[in-house]
């Protein structure tokens, strides 16, 4: 395919599409599917087929529309007209809506979202631009809306410095949560000798609660398929893995499918788009590891090997795959990509902050009323996420924190609400951006029973490489076991404090280093919630369980443990 | 290839200038500032997980912990190793592993010489704040024979896995689980088998990997360790040996540079019970009626001297022959050449792989050759070419040098040998030869190089040999022949390699020229060697422990030779070339009529040697243990083993050493080597001038000009390589006849040759070790053994003119089909099969158990 049949699939495809008088746009992302979004469009086709409206109305199963606890979600688009969005559609919603909406263009309105509703005014939608409005199994679809074009102009008009160049000025920065701009990252493995090089996207999303990354692959397959060949032009590269999350099956079935139909078409593998340039993408399922989301340790899972990181340097763009010269970014980088090159890099670094451009895409969880999926411009406030775009935390509680960074992130608490999201102001806050995930907490979670709890999938998660991470998470884990059931004394918030600092300094990858965070933000900003467990035995938020006793101290050097490690009898004071 | 520019940086405020890409843990060590270590270490890639050297280097933003065993030196840095930062974190990471490490010191192995303990008492915090149960694994189990593996004393610090990916390219030990509950294990549960495995103990930082055959018999605190060299092969690698009470407790590694790394394959680790054995003699033995008894040596020797002498006057000086033994030093050997030479008279003197087969007198350039590869910079070796020679089972740690060499040093590999061994998995071109062969393949060869452009001695016409030929007789394809030919010729430096299996018997003068002429045409003439595969083969030939060769390589009517001999002894020496081993065994009894047999057992090689043994009128065997060949003997003379004993040893590559005296059992009347020939002598009539082994060492150093300073003193601990070019071997190109077609027609070639786990006398002992043993078996390709109707473990009969073999089946697809593998070993010997040609052939059938016989009634019943 070249870029005039290219055009031309366009320009096919937007005609067949307009030709509809309705199309019915269903969301089959993992949250919909899961809330029986099938049933609804099955119910919807059986429905337009009874009503002998087949060729004039279509239902798609399209990506997600954002907020997820709302589901299952249908929009309703017709020529001329503003979409309508429906909130938890069940088969007889679907029903209503062919019978009503579609027939006689009166909205079911029960079940109508607001399309003046600050969860959709308030976002921006770059890199989701087309999630919820394409069928991610259609090729067609993602090249109506501009697909490919940016991979063809690139290839056309730019040289590889050139693409590189163009990021370098955008101000782009990793999506993976370090931040590391991406134009001088690609410009790294370009000016890396190798006579093979790789590219690699990490679909490996850990941190519980995000699925960012997830719901691109799934609604969007093809913008990352050309977000990494434009990255393998640029670098040099004509091998490029896509490393999936294992628990995503939904994910990977559809990004191979989209890598056939692209290859099928000339927009992968051998001369694409009728250039010079090769460019393959082989899909690595991971097998559950969350370090494998490390990139080195995500290398040797894509070699075979077990999924344990290696120190850097040398960086994979020096020395990665198979001693090759690499590039890594996070799907969502990818996901930028395209846009950019289109639309120019003055316009992407016109949104966001000085320092942190563009919009960044967050997975919203936790004690707010509507939880889901944004993108939004760098450098909104955590009160227009939490009280417009999330409608704020039901039944009157009172916020709390909002950890962000998943477990290798931070709290920020209540003072904080007004801090422009970016990069930098996260972080001067003891948090980071990380990946994406944000999930918010009323006066009903106790910081302390938080910390533990990343503490503990910190401990689970490590591949037990280094020392500090494999022996300190399990001793920090044990002493906010013991904070939060009461048997605690102030030494071993004293101890914990000093594991936070080892483990933080001594360990050998980000896992290991960033395992602390949980538990130095808390403390910074809840040490009186902490200490409330201990001098007083109880729980300020009512979380915790406080049914053990200290063992008391017997001298002031050292103190005794029965066996099992804490039900012992207090000693006579 | 140039030297990088050397990098000067800070460590504590020192300076200090060391070679680009060196690591900061080694740049401390220059200014000896020790840098604590687990995971670490020397040989081994870095892997930074044990965090315990951590130091601060100065970065952009301030002073960082780095791991000093990852970062290699850059100019201007500046390290502090001393700083609170970083002694926290020592103290943290040392109890961190202490937390779960079972404080079993008492009786732990390790105990006294473990890096934990040593660095938990220097760097340790003293006190630890995490009090807690430990974490309960696996204890104590079996790895391998040999080798024990104590999971809750685990560190987690990878280095026997990286040795075994790095070195052996066998990874056969993994972690497994994650987090907390990771633990290094055996992949599959198939032990480890790798020949040098055992190298993972001494590597081990902790107590988690011990060594079976030591276990329990040794506190470090309380054993002597003397520096040594192996007995076992060639290769010569250096070793220590520990001992206490008059026992030897254990062997570890010792580093050589030039020979062994710090490496010893596990036959030469665990495999020295014998030494210890209950089964010594003791005592002189002499025949009186059909039993041996003991009696003093004044008897003994006085019985061997009135005998000889006696034998000599009625038969003449050449109906005596003499045995040496290449497991013996140079100094045993060296003395009974003189023996046989000046007091006898008879030039017949001899050893196993000796005159019978076609040497090259200066063995290997250089170990460390193969070594620079990977080391660098000067590689002195890019392809190597192995004929007939099996180093995983004869010279392990040969092996263990040519994997690195090819996998860090991009050397190729060329592989001639009837078995499909295993260093064949590292691709490059193979010849299968069929036995009987070679002749016709080195001409094929020689053509093919010639033909692909060959050196600056490429003027010879080219060998007629047709590509049908190749096919037929050799059974190799032609293309892979002219692969091999053209990877040798287009080489810079190929090292050509062969053994005694090529080189016994009728063909072994045709294959010595044809390799010469291969290695002629390709411009590799200084890299032409043969290895001999006992510890001292090399010294053997050195000391003119041959038939037709005086110290030095000389022949016999070699003038100058002769009168610097004369000066040292004194007389005349016989002129007369001597009967080789096996024609001495074959003469027994028959011209010869007296055998002097010093450390061989030629009894367990034929069956018709052993009958021949029982003909002669006097047999006096030297020995260690009551052997098959000196149970027969009138006299058995009890000697003193290697580590009992001083001397010196030459290996492969002429590097010669010593093995200096670690242990002797006060009780036993057994003596060294020297001593009892020196008594003898003397009862013969002949005063020798010494008083100890040095003074043995000091005449070698006369008798041989290429031995001149090689005293004790000058070989210290490492030994030294005596010069090549004192024996000019510059190969003139030799046609050679291409054989008639080889072999009886029989339905399976036989290949016999080495292996390491043989077996034999200084095997077994080690109780441990005997599963491993190669001993009684056939081995045989699966597809051939399949249509025998054979499986594994079946009873064979393998029969040709010459006799008959019952042995165990084993199946193994390195074998090629039509051929059948025994290895030597002593029971029953496969010498009974062979006639000297080297391209013998047998016939196999199953024999069927009383079993199978009950089974087959059973089921012709239904």
């Amino acid at each position: 395919m070249n870029r005039v049949e290219l055009q031309n699939m366009a320009q096919a495809e937007t005609e067949r599409q307009n030709a509809f008088r309705c199309r019915l746009l269903c969301c089959a992302s993992t949250p919909c599917l899961s809330s029986g979004s099938t049933a609804v469009s099955e119910a919807m086709k059986q429905a337009l087929t009874d009503g002998n409206l087949d060729a004039e109305v279509e239902v798609v199963a399209t990506g997600c529309m954002g907020p997820c606890s709302r589901g299952p979600l249908v929009t309703v688009k017709m020529p001329g007209q503003e979409d309508v969005v429906y909130e938890k559609v069940t088969p007889e919603v679907a029903k209503e809506i062919v019978a009503k909406h579609v027939t006689q263009s009166k909205p079911v309105s029960e079940n109508v979202l607001p399309a003046d509703m600050p969860f959709f005014v308030k976002q921006k939608k770059v890199v989701l631009a087309n999630s919820g409005q394409i069928d991610p199994e259609r090729l067609e679809d993602y090249v109506a809306r501009g697909g490919y074009a940016a991979l063809a102009h690139a290839l056309r008009e730019m040289t590889p410095e050139e693409v590189c160049a163009t990021l370098t000025k955008s101000g782009l920065r990793g999506r993976g949560g370090a931040g590391y701009p991406t134009g001088i990252k690609w410009d790294l493995v370009r000016k890396s000798e190798g006579d093979k090089k790789y590219v690699v996207a990490n679909g490996d999303e850990g941190d519980p609660g995000a699925y960012m990354d997830r719901t691109m692959m799934e609604s969007d397959p093809h913008r990352l398929l050309e977000g990494m060949a434009i990255a393998g032009y640029a670098v040099g590269a004509d091998q490029g893995y896509l490393y999936v999350r294992g628990e995503y099956p939904i994910a990977a079935q559809r990004l191979q499918r989209a890598i056939r139909a692209a290859e099928r078409r000339g927009l992968l593998g051998s001369r694409v788009l009728e250039s010079n340039f090769n460019f393959r993408i082989d899909v690595r399922i991971g097998a559950g590891a969350f370090v494998c989301g490390e990139e080195t340790a995500l290398m040797a899972s894509i070699m075979g090997r077990r999924g344990q990181p290696v120190p850097r340097p040398p960086y994979p763009s020096e020395r990665g795959l198979w001693g090759k010269p690499t590039l890594i970014n996070n799907v969502e980088t990818y996901g930028s990509i395209a846009p950019i090159i289109l639309n120019g890099p003055e316009w992407f670094s016109g949104i966001g902050t000085e320092k942190s451009k563009g919009t960044k895409i967050f997975a919203l969880a936790g004690n707010i009323d509507t939880t889901g999926l944004i993108e939004v411009p760098m450098g909104i406030t955590l009160r227009e996420i939490v009280y417009d775009i999330a409608n704020g935390i039901p039944d009157g509680y009172a916020f709390k924190a909002a950890q962000t960074g998943g477990p290798s992130g931070g709290c920020i608490p209540s003072q904080f609400l007004d801090t422009p999201v970016d990069y930098e102001s996260l972080g001067a806050l003891g948090s980071i951006m990380g990946s994406g995930g944000l999930v918010v907490m009323d006066e009903r979670s106790c910081m302390a029973d938080v910390a533990k709890y990343f503490i503990e999938f910190c401990m689970d998660e490590s591949c037990g490489k280094c020392v500090p991470c494999r022996v300190g998470t399990v001793q920090m884990h044990r002493l906010l076991e013991r904070i939060t059931d009461g048997s605690a004394t102030f030494e071993d918030l004293e101890t914990l404090e000093e594991l936070c600092v080892l483990v933080r300094d001594t360990s050998l990858c980000g896992l290991g280093q960033n395992a602390p965070n949980p538990v130095i933000s808390t403390l910074r900003y809840f040490r009186e919630e902490y200490e409330a467990h201990i001098k007083e035995r109880r729980c300020p938020a009512g979380a915790c369980e406080m049914n053990r006793i200290p063992v008391q101290e017997l001298n002031t050097n050292s103190r005794v443990y029965s066996q099992n490690g804490a039900q012992a009898e207090p000693a006579q004071a | 290839m140039t030297m990088p520019e050397p990098v000067t940086l800070t460590i504590d405020g020192r300076e200090v200038t060391v070679p680009a890409g060196t690591l900061v843990v080694d740049a401390a060590a220059a200014l000896n500032i020790e840098i604590p270590v687990f995971c670490s270490h020397p040989k081994l890639d870095p892997v930074a997980c044990c965090r315990m050297c951590l130091v601060e280097i100065e970065g952009p933003r301030g002073p960082m912990l780095q791991t000093a065993c990852s970062v290699p030196v850059a100019n201007g840095m500046v390290v502090r190793t001393d700083t609170d930062q970083v002694k926290a974190t020592q103290e943290a990471n040392l109890a961190f592993l202490l937390l779960n490490h079972p404080l079993d010191c008492p009786i732990c192995d390790k105990g006294g010489e473990c890096p934990l303990q040593d660095q938990t008492m220097r760097f340790g915090p003293g006190i630890s704040q995490l009090v807690e149960p430990k974490r309960r694994k696996k204890k104590h189990y079996l790895i391998s024979d040999t080798i024990v593996l104590d999971q809750e004393r685990c560190v987690i610090c990878w280095r026997c896995i990286r040795y075994l990916q790095e070195w052996e390219d066998k990874p056969q030990l993994a972690l497994f689980e994650r987090g907390g509950e990771t633990i290094i294990d055996v992949q599959d549960g198939k032990p480890v088998d790798a020949k040098t495995g055992g190298n993972i103990i001494d590597i081990c930082p902790v107590g988690a990997l011990t060594n079976r055959v030591a276990r329990f018999a040794f506190r470090p605190w309380e054993i002597e360790r003397t520096p040594s060299i192996c007995n076992h092969c060639s290769i010569g690698c250096n070793l220590r040996l520990d001992t206490r009470t008059h026992t030897l407790r254990r062997v570890v590694g010792r580093e050589n540079m030039q020979v062994n790394d710090q490496w010893i394959c596990d036959k030469g680790r665990f495999a020295n019970a014998w030494v210890s054995s209950e089964d010594r003699l003791t005592m002189p033995l002499l025949r009186k009626g059909e039993q041996l008894v003991p009696v003093s040596w004044q008897e003994a020797l006085q019985y061997v001297a009135d005998r000889l002498r006696s034998i000599k006057r009625q038969h003449g000086p050449d109906a005596v022959g003499g045995i040496g033994s290449a497991k013996l030093s140079n100094e045993s050997n060296y003395l009974l050449q003189r023996f046989m030479r000046q007091i006898v008279g008879t030039n017949n003197i001899d050893h196993r792989d000796g005159g019978d087969v076609a040497a090259l007198p200066t063995g290997l350039p250089a170990l460390a050759d193969i070594m620079k590869p990977q080391y660098g910079p000067n590689p002195q070796v890019d392809t190597v070419l192995l004929f007939g020679i099996d180093p995983s089972e004869e010279l392990p740690i040969l092996d263990l040098h040519l994997k690195r060499a090819v996998r860090r040093g991009g050397v190729k590999l060329v592989i001639a040998h009837p078995r499909k061994v295993e260093l064949t998995r590292y691709g490059g071109p193979y010849l299968g030869y069929r036995p009987g062969s070679e002749a016709t393949l080195l001409n094929g060869l020689v053509k093919a190089a010639l033909a692909a452009g060959g050196k600056d001695n490429a003027k010879q016409p080219a060998p007629k040999v047709t590509d049908e030929d190749l096919a037929q007789i050799c059974g190799v394809d032609p293309a892979d022949v002219k692969a091999a030919a053209e990877l040798i010729a287009g080489s810079e430096r190929t090292l050509i390699l062969y053994g005694p299996m090529a080189a016994r018997g009728a063909h072994g003068p045709a294959i010595r020229d044809g390799l010469g002429n291969l290695a002629l045409v390709t411009g590799n003439a200084q890299r032409l060697a043969y290895a001999g595969l006992d510890a001292n083969s090399q010294g053997c030939r050195d000391m003119g422990i041959l038939p037709d060769r005086l110290p030095g390589h000389a022949a016999l009517d070699d003038q100058e030779a002769k009168q610097r001999l004369h000066r040292l002894w004194g007389g005349d020496l016989p002129d007369a070339p001597g009967k080789t081993y096996s024609q001495m065994l074959d003469a027994s009894g028959d011209d010869i009529k007296a055998l002097f047999i010093m450390g061989a057992n030629p009894a367990t090689e034929r069956s018709a040697w052993a009958e021949n043994l029982g003909k002669l009128d006097l047999l006096v065997v030297q020995e260690l243990f009551l052997t098959e060949t000196a149970a027969q003997a009138d006299v058995v003379l009890p000697a003193l083993s290697w580590a009992e004993a001083d001397g010196t040893f030459t290996n492969l590559e002429r590097r010669v050493q010593r093995a200096p005296r670690a242990l002797r059992d006060p009780d036993t009347k057994a003596a060294p080597d020297w001593m009892i020939l020196d008594h003898l002598a003397n009862r013969l009539g002949v005063n020798w001038p010494y008083a100890d082994e040095r003074g043995i060492t000091n005449e070698i150093a006369q008798a041989i000009p290429f031995y001149a300073g090689l005293t004790w003193s000058a070989l210290g601990d490492q030994g030294i390589q005596w010069d090549a070019s004192a024996v000019p071997q510059q190969p003139d190109y030799r046609p050679v006849a291409q054989p008639a077609r080889p072999g009886e027609r029989r339905a399976f070639a036989l290949v016999t040759g080495t292996a390491l786990y043989d077996g034999g006398g200084m095997f077994y002992r080690t109780e441990q070790m005997r599963n491993m043993a190669y001993n009684g078996i056939a081995l045989l390709n699966p597809d051939d053994a399949a249509a025998l109707a054979v499986s594994d473990g079946a009873t064979l009969t393998v029969r040709n003119d010459r006799g008959e073999l019952a042995l165990t089946a084993r199946l193994n697809d390195t074998v090629q089909p039509g051929t059948v593998w025994i290895p030597e070993s002593g029971n029953p010997p496969v010498g009974d099969l062979l006639d000297g040609s080297g391209a013998e052939a047998v016939d196999i059938a199953r024999q069927e158990t009383a079993q199978e016989t009950v089974q087959e009634a059973v089921s012709q019943g239904e």
